[in-house]
């Protein structure tokens, strides 16, 4: 009996850990507490250690805040890559976000948020100051505002653009408007004043 | 339950799950609502990226009997709040609308002048308007739809008749100026000056939307220090805290940026 109460205070417990994950509510967590009861011992232990690892062994590179395992991450070590144009961004998600479209070869600084004074979060929680840093001693010639297209977002790409001005950078913002494939008649009038204002010389 | 539409501005977002929003409105027709709207961060949702913070749109909704939150099913872009493509001290302007429409607020207690006014105030922050009038006109007729108009005239503790050509003491605590005899018993108080009383008079005198007349905003223009300080401080009172976003409001009137 007390075997069983041990065991079931062990799943118990589990299941409360899982609960606290985003997106995992206590029936999804009970299902996945009894999948990995029933798995072969190696796999339950592999994950174990895999959440042990990226807390030990993943932390953020030196030079732009991106997930790393090394002192740089493997954009900052890329010789290949543009070392003059700057791309900023709010998480590492955004960042892998841009990865994959293989439009962008220069190299990125991860901001780790944005600034939200409503949510308590000012400029000096988040990684403005390496920024300009890297500008004032870096050789960029272009730094993109590439923050999500949101009033906080913007509001933190007009923050940065008034802190990096006083650089002989081009300060750009990434453009927004009417999606490629979709017709006029359906876009709402917003996303076609931001087309308009957006618009570019052919 | 049926589903009921309203126009509404948004107050704050937060992420939930992986694609949806808890969504925070001050809607016309039924005042504050909290709502999930189910995969509203999907691109080809039916919210349109419309739920960002200070958008205006028309939004219809479920309203649940329970306690649980309400459910939004559809919000349709009318107007994106600009105030970051032009300054900070706008963007500020409408992080502090959305604050206080927050905190004076209550849930399901329509407020339709006060989301007029409110049109009104952001229409200012994000044009050519001045923010820092604005915001002051706005707090002072928010006060007054929402019952909260302080006394200029006679003693909020006593009722009895105050001089307007002298300073006077005000208690944010009593609601307004105090006479001598009551002052002694009201925590807090202060002198507030004639012109500051007039001006605050001006901004709570009839008026329901802004801009204010240019004739206020004249007489407004060399005060606005000492009445911005005067409403902050009452404010405060009645919210029981500081805003957030006070001590990012324009310290001086002048034409905004």
């Amino acid at each position: 009996m007390k075997d069983q109460e041990k065991h079931a205070g062990a799943v118990s417990n589990l299941v409360d850990q899982l609960c606290r994950l985003p997106g995992v509510g206590r029936k999804s967590a009970e299902r996945l507490a009894f999948h990995l009861l029933r798995v072969p011992e190696s796999e339950a232990y592999a994950l174990a250690d895999a959440i042990r690892r990226i807390r030990s062994d993943v932390h953020y590179c030196k030079a732009c805040f991106n997930l790393c395992e090394d002192e740089l991450c493997s954009i900052c070590q890329d010789p290949q890559r543009d070392q003059t144009r700057l791309c900023v961004v709010e998480q590492p998600r955004d960042l892998m976000s841009l990865e994959q479209s293989q439009a962008f070869s220069g190299v990125y600084h991860v901001l780790l948020g944005r600034i939200a004074p409503l949510d308590g979060i000012g400029p000096d929680q988040l990684t403005i100051e390496p920024l300009v840093d890297r500008v004032r001693t870096g050789n960029f010639v272009e730094v993109i505002m590439a923050t999500n297209p949101t009033v906080e977002g913007d509001g933190t790409a007009l923050y940065l653009s008034n802190q990096l001005a006083e650089y002989p950078v081009q300060l750009t913002r990434l453009a927004r408007g009417i999606t490629a494939g979709s017709v006029l008649e359906y876009a709402n009038r917003e996303m076609i004043a931001d087309a308009l204002t957006g618009r570019q010389a052919l | 339950m049926a589903a009921e539409s309203s126009v509404a501005v948004v107050l704050k977002t937060i992420e939930f799950s992986e694609t949806s929003l808890i969504v925070t409105l001050f809607t016309r027709d039924f005042g504050q609502v909290t709502a999930i709207a189910k995969g509203a961060r999907r691109p080809k949702s039916s919210f349109e990226g419309s739920l960002d913070l200070l958008a205006v749109c028309r939004v219809v909704l479920i309203r649940k009997a329970s306690d649980a939150l309400d459910l939004l099913t559809e919000a349709k872009l009318n107007r994106r709040f600009r105030g970051a493509d032009k300054s900070l001290t706008r963007l500020h302007g409408g992080y502090y609308l959305a604050e206080m429409l927050r905190l004076l607020t209550e849930t399901h207690d329509p407020q339709p002048m006060l989301y007029d006014l409110t049109l009104d105030a952001l229409s200012q922050i994000d044009g050519t308007g001045n923010a820092a009038l604005a915001l002051l006109g706005f707090d002072a007729i928010a006060l007054r739809l929402l019952g909260h108009t302080p006394t200029t005239r006679t003693c909020a503790d006593c009722g009895v008749a105050t001089q307007l050509d002298r300073s006077v003491p005000f208690s944010p605590a009593a609601g307004g100026v105090v006479c001598g005899s009551c002052r002694i018993s009201q925590p807090s108080v202060f002198i507030v000056r004639p012109k500051t009383l007039q001006c605050l008079e001006r901004l709570l005198d009839n008026q329901t939307r802004l801009p204010l007349a240019t004739a206020s905003a004249n007489k407004i223009d060399a005060n606005y220090r000492d009445v911005r300080v005067l409403l902050n401080r009452y404010i405060e009172v009645i919210l029981g805290k500081t805003p957030r976003m006070q001590s990012f409001l324009p310290a001086r009137m002048e034409p905004s940026e």
